[in-house]
């Protein structure tokens, strides 16, 4: 960001404009794309029901009252469907 | 606001380091998220969120910031201004909302690596964590730090109204003058 200003990126050098150069396209199209991004997002999350946050990606373990429990030590699954480690024949 | 030379060259070792930094922590992130997403071992999800949690708050935020910081110092301390050109605008906007979205994100993150050290996980912990919200939200951050760091580096042209303005203003002849005052 610290480069040297090219005299000549914005305007010729000695030929000052008599009129404000307009929104480069780069930027409309920039801001058009962010625009869809935008909707996109807000479509998402009202379809989703619009809960965008922590509580989004849990929905109370165990509220089922079902006893599926894993040991993350013991890689054991209770009522599951992961393989009991050797030795185990639940 | 012009600075001296070395230390403006020390500004932008700053601005440069702490923005590549920025972008390796997110392609970490990424990854860990890819790992968490397409695994189902429960050691394998647990290490994997409890290092994106601590990656986030030791990494990503500070440099994240950093990065903002400095961005704007470096901008102020040279000719090119925080509004003058759009390309400099708009890599603040990116920038900015980058970090915001991070700071709310690491809510997220808290919960499930609070979820991942849980030492007995059941069915829907495990499904809870084998969520697309991490891959999706550090793909996209990459993305803006990628479009970010395109800018920084091609400049795109085009003046702001204000640059233009500032521009003009700083071309227009001086008025002589006066000997006699």
């Amino acid at each position: 960001m610290a480069d040297p200003i090219p005299p000549a990126r914005d305007h010729v050098a000695g030929h000052e404009p008599e009129a404000r150069p307009g929104v480069p396209r780069w930027v409309k199209v920039f801001v058009v794309i962010a625009i869809v991004a935008i909707v996109t997002v807000v479509i998402i999350n009202l379809a989703g029901g619009g809960d965008h946050g922590p509580g989004r990606h849990m929905s109370g373990s165990g509220a089922d009252g079902t006893t599926a429990a894993l040991s993350i030590a013991g890689a054991t699954v209770v009522g599951g469907h992961r393989s009991p480690p050797a030795g185990h024949t639940s | 606001m012009a600075s001296r030379p070395r230390l403006r060259r020390f500004a932008l070792m700053a601005h440069v380091v702490s923005s590549v930094g920025w972008l390796g922590a997110v392609i970490i992130v990424l990854a860990l998220a890819f790992t968490g997403l397409s695994s189902d071992d429960p050691q394998t999800l647990r290490g994997v969120y409890l290092a994106m949690d601590l990656t986030a708050w030791s990494v990503l935020v500070p440099l994240a910031l950093a990065s903002l910081l400095t961005g704007i110092l470096q901008a102020l301390g040279t000719k090119w201004g925080l509004f003058r050109h759009y390309w400099v605008v708009v890599k603040l906007l990116i920038t900015a909302f980058a970090t915001v979205v991070l700071l709310l994100y690491t809510q997220t993150l808290d919960h499930l690596a609070s979820v991942a050290a849980q030492t007995t996980l059941s069915e829907e912990d495990l499904g809870a964590l084998q969520t697309p919200s991490v891959v999706l939200h550090s793909a996209i951050a990459l993305l803006l730090l990628l479009v970010a760091t395109a800018l920084a580096v091609f400049k795109p042209a085009g003046l702001t109204a204000y640059g233009w303005r500032k521009q003009h203003e700083q071309r227009a002849p001086r008025p002589a003058v006066d000997s006699a005052s």
